[in-house]
């Protein structure tokens, strides 16, 4: 039991050493001896970053936080994670279609990658054919030229379920891909290639973004002869991928086929690893590539556990970058000091932060609760415990304003002074719900009271959970709150019946409003896990049972968005921007799945070697084809 | 000093919220500054705000509730759990001895904080629980998994008294007399016990206190809206540097609560036990 006096002994310890620590932090001086100033503006912050002159050379190193995170192991195949795309596409693969590695609405523009240009569909809309530029060759080990047949034995790849693709639903569209999924074929009939320079798809409905969709790291072509060595094997040729960018995995020339002698390439560790090292591809030519600027010599992405340590590496530019969430008093620190500003980088993220509402759970199946809790939600004060306004805008629907080529900047159906909610507006739709039998203008049944709500762990959660419950108190519900490590896993299972979560975000796969629509409110994509329509919009007593979602609440009466996200599919230019906002209107107006509250910025702190960057729109990420770092 | 403690505990929450009229669940967006980062002491918030904005203040006094709570309401679950046990392993000796000292020693081999983070995330997925809705997320849980790793102290030492104890002569006396075992136990041995248990109890108390502290510091404590100081404790590891107030106010009633405890379980011992008197 002296057990104990040890443990208070080390109690003291700790905090003696924090308060200490605490006296050390609040000097005005930085490590790097400049003084602070008492406040700073989170206007001018930049987008991008210019520090003398961009030459080649140096290596950009980048800490990574905690693990890389990825979903397939950096395979393409199966790859989603978004700052894998930014390395995927700005370094190591060249898809058909491209960007130009810009931050702002220049970055979301498609260009021809591997292919020479962006084409127009023929055939009524229903056939795509794309020339391949000539001179694109595959670095070690393949060291060959790229041919037509290996973007198709990419794309049959991805039609392949065993291969481990995770977006390949936006290709069913594409004629014979759903019959190699189902393991009737084995290779899909709309992709053919009549010369190694040309690829054609043919299509069984008019998909007006399937450009859009040809620029997704999966479809980059990959040699068959190092692919065939990974069959089966989900996300195992993601540490041999073979470039056909400007750079390759370090000891890609240090491995060697056939497949019975092939290795992992040193330079990649793996997902759960602690590196990923990038060097020059010798066979790139940089004369077919327009955007690509190609500086640093190599790319270094390090895995550190500890965000305070990559912010000081950063500062003391020991990294040149980082893949992080720089928290409130990183954020104050960079921008009340005007040696450090420049160097804190704010762009958009093309993300929107909501809180989700299950339609058929007590009480969010009833319409008035939903309209209400726009109303009542602070969302300044949400977007403060993100880190205030440098962190992005508040958001008013569903897609944000750079979706629809900068349209529906304006409207807020729910708008409450300074976005802090409004009590009596929020009051008043209660009064119209069967939740008020009274019309107290409070949500009085019982079904309000202690409401399931379920959030993560992150400081964030902590931060942003008292302010919702504080918010929803103010008309009558009242939460139990259930802090998940990974909430995601439960809400995103259907037969959890989650009511309400404060956790979910989402980004565009690609500039298109169909990566918000599509993917989260199309009830025929409804799955019982790994579902991300959470709200359950469109589901049906029927849809419940033949896809055993397990869900048990009110399955009548719950509106679908299946016909008008299909008449929007199959429309092109300003008539499929005008859908898609006809379309946001009426998920705010008529389903009100969500409290959307922040359009999110994507910050960056790069380091003081930097003496180039810029944002990457498409992937949103570091543009790491547009870096540059001066000799270190 | 454990007297007012407990006072704190019972009065100090709704006393802080009346006198400072700032419920513990209030936030103040004029407490965090224009990045979210909390403001320090002043004269309407004293011991400054945490990083949702909410009075530090009335959370550390709701704080002191929760803590012992867990630390007392755990202690004596683990008191009983134990006391239990060691008299029967110590009393019936052989086969019952080795079952149940055996599944002591694995409980106290079993890494602690491990298996906690396994429980309380397996129990915290839905709003019912786990155990067919025994074990309710939040301080149940909490209490249950202190409870768990804490009763194999408690056993033990109760076992060793309880050898120690059936050898003597007013025991065999009240064998010789015809008193069944249910009797010897109730009788004679558990008075005998009280002593050094009320001792172990009070030491036990701060050790549980820090164990929340730590489940709570590793976000596996009481959920965001219920004080606790191992929750705002872990609130302030993002803020060391920048808002000392959130480390300060809740170590030191931590450290202020661990120690009168210990200086009480230690004083307690001194007067229970006869040879450290001579």
């Amino acid at each position: 039991m002296r057990r104990s006096l040890r443990l208070a002994a080390f109690a003291v310890a700790v905090v003696a050493l924090a308060a200490l620590a605490a006296g050390c932090g609040s000097s005005k001086k930085s490590s790097g001896g400049t003084t602070t100033t008492s406040s700073g503006s989170t206007s001018n912050v930049q987008t991008s970053y210019d520090n003398g002159t961009a030459a080649k050379g140096g290596t950009y190193t980048i800490g990574w936080e905690n693990s890389f995170g990825f979903t397939d192991n950096f395979d393409p195949t199966g790859e989603y994670l978004g700052n894998a795309w930014g390395i995927l596409d700005n370094l190591l693969i060249r898809p058909l279609m491209g960007y130009k590695h810009a931050g702002g609405a220049e970055g979301n523009q498609l260009i021809g990658d591997l292919a020479e240009s962006v084409p127009t569909p023929t055939d009524n809309g229903l056939t795509y054919t794309y020339k391949l530029r000539s001179g694109i060759k595959f670095g070690p080990p393949v060291n060959r030229a790229v041919t037509s047949k290996d973007v198709a034995y990419a794309m049959n790849r991805l039609a392949d379920p065993k291969q481990g693709g995770q977006y390949g639903f936006y290709y069913s569209v594409i004629k014979g891909w759903d019959a190699v999924g189902a393991g009737k074929a084995k290779t899909v009939s709309g992709i053919t290639t009549p010369d190694n320079s040309t690829i054609v798809f043919h299509l069984t409905t008019k998909t007006g973004d399937f450009n859009l969709r040809m620029g997704m790291p999966a479809t980059a072509p990959i040699p068959h002869e190092v692919g065939d060595c990974f069959n089966g094997k989900p996300g195992d040729y993601g540490r041999d991928v073979v470039s056909t960018g400007p750079y390759m995995i370090q000891g890609a020339d240090k491995v060697s086929l056939p497949c019975a002698s092939l290795k992992p390439m040193a330079g990649y560790s793996g997902a759960n690893g602690q590196k990923m090292i990038l060097v020059r591809n010798p066979n790139y030519d940089q004369s077919t590539d327009q955007y690509r600027k190609n500086y640093p010599d190599m790319f270094k992405f390090l895995i550190n556990s500890n965000a305070d340590d990559i912010y000081a590496k950063v500062q003391a530019g020991q990294y040149d970058d980082e893949t992080s969430s720089p928290q409130p008093k990183t954020i104050r620190q960079y921008v009340t000091n005007p040696t450090l500003k420049p160097r804190l980088l704010s762009n958009i993220g093309d993300r929107t932060w909501y809180l989700t509402m299950n339609l058929t759970q007590p009480p969010f199946d009833d319409i008035h609760i939903r309209k209400a809790m726009n109303l009542i939600i602070d969302k300044e004060a949400l977007r403060k415990a993100w880190g205030g306004p440098l962190l992005g805008s508040i958001a008013t629907h569903i897609a944000p304003p750079v979706m629809y080529n900068n349209g529906l900047t304006e409207y807020d159906p729910y708008s409450t002074p300074g976005h802090t909610g409004d009590v009596t507006k929020a009051a008043a739709e209660v009064k119209l719900s069967k939740y008020d039998p009274g019309k107290t203008g409070k949500c009085t049944a019982s079904a309000c009271k202690g409401v399931l709500m379920i959030a993560d762990t992150r400081a964030l959660d902590n931060r942003m959970v008292p302010v919702i419950q504080a918010d929803a108190a103010k008309i009558g519900i009242t939460f139990t709150v259930r802090s998940i490590n990974g909430a995601y896993t439960t809400i995103q299972t259907t037969n959890k019946n989650v009511p309400i979560s404060e956790r979910p975000g989402w980004g565009k796969d690609y500039a298109d409003p169909y990566t918000f629509f599509g993917e989260l409110f199309d009830s025929r994509a409804l799955i019982p896990s790994g579902n991300t329509n959470y709200s359950l919009v469109g589901i049906t007593p029927a849809i419940n049972a033949a896809k055993k979602l397990g869900v048990k609440g009110t399955l009548t009466g719950i509106p679908s968005v299946n016909s008008d996200i299909d008449a929007c599919q199959a429309k092109l230019g300003q008539d499929r921007t005008t859908c898609w906002e006809n379309l946001d209107k009426k998920m705010m107006t008529q389903v009100v799945p969500w409290v959307p509250y922040l359009w999110a910025n994507n910050v960056i702190i790069v380091g003081p070697n930097v003496t180039h960057w810029a944002y990457d729109q498409f992937s949103d990420t570091t543009a790491y084809s547009q870096v540059a770092v001066s000799q270190k | 000093m454990i007297i007012l403690l407990i006072l704190i505990a019972i009065f100090g929450g709704p006393l802080a919220q009346h006198f400072t009229g700032h419920p513990q669940n209030s936030t103040y967006d004029s407490m965090t500054d224009e990045f979210g980062v909390p403001k320090g002491p002043n004269s309407q918030f004293w011991f400054g705000a945490d990083s949702a904005g909410r009075d530090l203040f009335v959370r550390t006094m709701y704080g002191a509730r929760t803590s012992l709570f867990v630390g007392i309401v755990a202690t004596g679950f683990a008191l009983f759990i134990g006391l239990v046990v060691g008299l029967l392993a110590g009393f019936f000796g052989g086969f019952i001895d080795t079952v149940l000292s055996r599944f002591a020693d694995v409980l106290l081999a079993v890494p602690q904080i491990l298996i906690a983070v396994g429980v309380v995330a397996a129990c915290s997925t839905s709003k019912q629980g786990c155990l067919g809705g025994l074990l309710q997320p939040g301080l149940p849980v909490v209490i249950a998994v202190i409870t768990v790793f804490s009763w194999s102290y408690i056993a033990r030492i109760v076992r060793g008294y309880t050898l120690s104890l059936r050898e003597k002569e007013f025991v065999e006396a009240s064998r010789s007399l015809g008193a069944t075992n249910l009797r010897i136990l109730a009788s004679e041995m558990l008075p005998n016990l009280i002593g050094p248990l009320v001792v172990y109890a009070t030491l036990l108390i701060p050790t549980n206190i820090l164990f929340e502290a730590a489940l709570s510091y590793l976000g596996l404590g009481v959920p965001p809206n219920e004080a606790s100081w191992g929750s705002i404790l872990n609130d302030a590891s993002g803020y060391y540097d920048v808002a000392w107030w959130l480390m300060l106010f809740p170590g030191a009633f931590l450290i202020i609560t661990t120690l009168a405890f210990n200086l009480l379980g230690d004083g307690l011992r001194d007067a229970f036990d006869v040879r450290s008197e001579r």
